[in-house]
């Protein structure tokens, strides 16, 4: 699986435009400020809605409207998150993959779809008069802990991307070669 | 009677954009007009500004917030920094989130049933809060690469946009939006959520270029 992996990232780097983009420092850094920037927006709007759900903010507003009118605006700031967070991975392909930070990432960027998807179902299917009331019923609020914990684990995971403490041309223990993808003999980048 | 009580409400109301507008005029002075020349100068350096001589006393103070605690656990576990960091990212995305629900309602833009002040309140705790984070993460960075960034022009850029900020939203924004939207002008309302955008995404965009610059 991890030369899959690997020699699929190596074919990538081959691509004139990933270089392209990896050695230009206007484009690279206005990729990587939007992707950060957008956090604004995308993450902005997902906090107020899991904190109006745990009862911590904006008590005063029915839940689901906050939820749904909020709805928009995030998944606007998630595109652009998600264009610029392929934009980013494309220009450094082989690091990216062999990052033991952007694998955590990726698994809690998977959860936390999953946790998505399983609370809007719950907040559809609530039934009674929670909407008004200052904390919403325990699934939900449980499901909106969730996405607290895994976007806040999903942003430090993106954070460490950028440090190389576990890089492939470090010697590292069997555990961590295998977790971040090394292939023996590789190329190191 | 009642047109003096009524001038006097207006002056008062607006006696804190007064002394903002004066601060930033009074900052523009300090940065560009020149107050004593350089001795023994020669070629065109030979006018200082204020800002200029402030800038080379901050020098020992910014030594010396590397030595603090802040300064040497920064400096020495780079964990550390990263996971600071991690959360002053975290505490911008909540200071933006907070920022844009209660501008898109002063622009109208969403939540039009309810009433504003509802909002704008209850967005300005959660603004409060993340502001407190970011400070005191982004204070504990500063301290860890405090000699590097005081050469970056972008750092100060940084702190006069965040300065900006801070005045605007506790000396302007607030201030006036306590008067009750039907007080103010729609224009007014709109000028203020569209300042109030462009100061914030300003603080963050100077913010995340601190990196690139200091790389």
């Amino acid at each position: 699986m991890n030369e899959l992996l690997y020699n699929f990232a190596l074919w990538l780097d081959t691509h004139d435009w990933s270089t392209r983009l990896h050695e230009s420092y206007y484009m690279y850094n206005w990729v990587e400020s939007t992707h950060v920037l957008t956090l604004m927006l995308c993450l902005g709007m997902l906090f107020i809605i899991d904190l109006r759900m745990v009862g911590v903010a904006f008590t005063n507003l029915p839940a689901s409207t906050l939820a749904r009118r909020l709805n928009l605006p995030m998944l606007i700031g998630f595109t652009i998150m998600f264009i610029t967070g392929i934009a980013l991975f494309y220009a450094v392909p082989v690091r990216n993959t062999q990052s033991i930070w952007f694998r955590i990432k990726m698994v809690l960027l998977v959860a936390a779809a999953v946790n998505a998807f399983l609370f809007h179902r719950n907040m559809v299917n609530a039934a009674g008069d929670w909407d008004a009331q200052a904390r919403a019923p325990a699934n939900l609020r449980l499901g909106a802990m969730l996405s607290l914990v895994f976007w806040g684990l999903i942003v430090i995971c993106g954070r460490l991307i950028a440090y190389d403490w576990f890089d492939c041309e470090y010697t590292q223990p069997g555990i961590m070669q295998t977790l971040s993808g090394c292939v023996p003999d590789q190329t190191i980048f | 009677m009642s047109t003096i009580a009524a001038s006097t409400f207006s002056i008062g109301s607006y006696r804190r954009t007064i002394i903002v507008v004066l601060l930033v005029l009074g900052t523009l002075l300090f940065s560009v007009v020149p107050v004593w020349p350089v001795e023994e100068c020669v070629g065109d350096d030979c006018l200082v500004t204020l800002r200029r001589h402030v800038w080379v006393g901050l020098y020992d103070f910014f030594l010396w917030m590397e030595t603090t605690w802040f300064g040497v656990i920064g400096k020495t576990w780079g964990a550390a920094f990263a996971l600071v960091e991690a959360f002053h990212l975290l505490a911008m995305a909540l200071l933006g989130g907070s920022v844009f629900v209660a501008d898109a309602r002063l622009l109208g833009m969403g939540f039009k049933d309810v009433p504003p002040q509802q909002i704008l309140d209850k967005a300005h705790k959660v603004f409060v809060w993340a502001l407190a984070v970011a400070l005191f993460t982004g204070i504990f960075m500063a301290c860890g690469v405090a000699g590097k960034i005081y050469f970056l022009p972008v750092f100060w850029y940084k702190m006069l946009a965040l300065t900006t900020g801070i005045l605007f939203v506790f000396f302007v924004k607030r201030p006036l939006l306590r008067q009750g939207l039907e007080n103010l002008s729609p224009l007014s309302v709109k000028l203020i959520a569209v300042s109030s955008i462009m100061v914030w995404v300003t603080v963050a965009a100077t913010g995340r270029w601190i990196g690139f610059a200091g790389s």
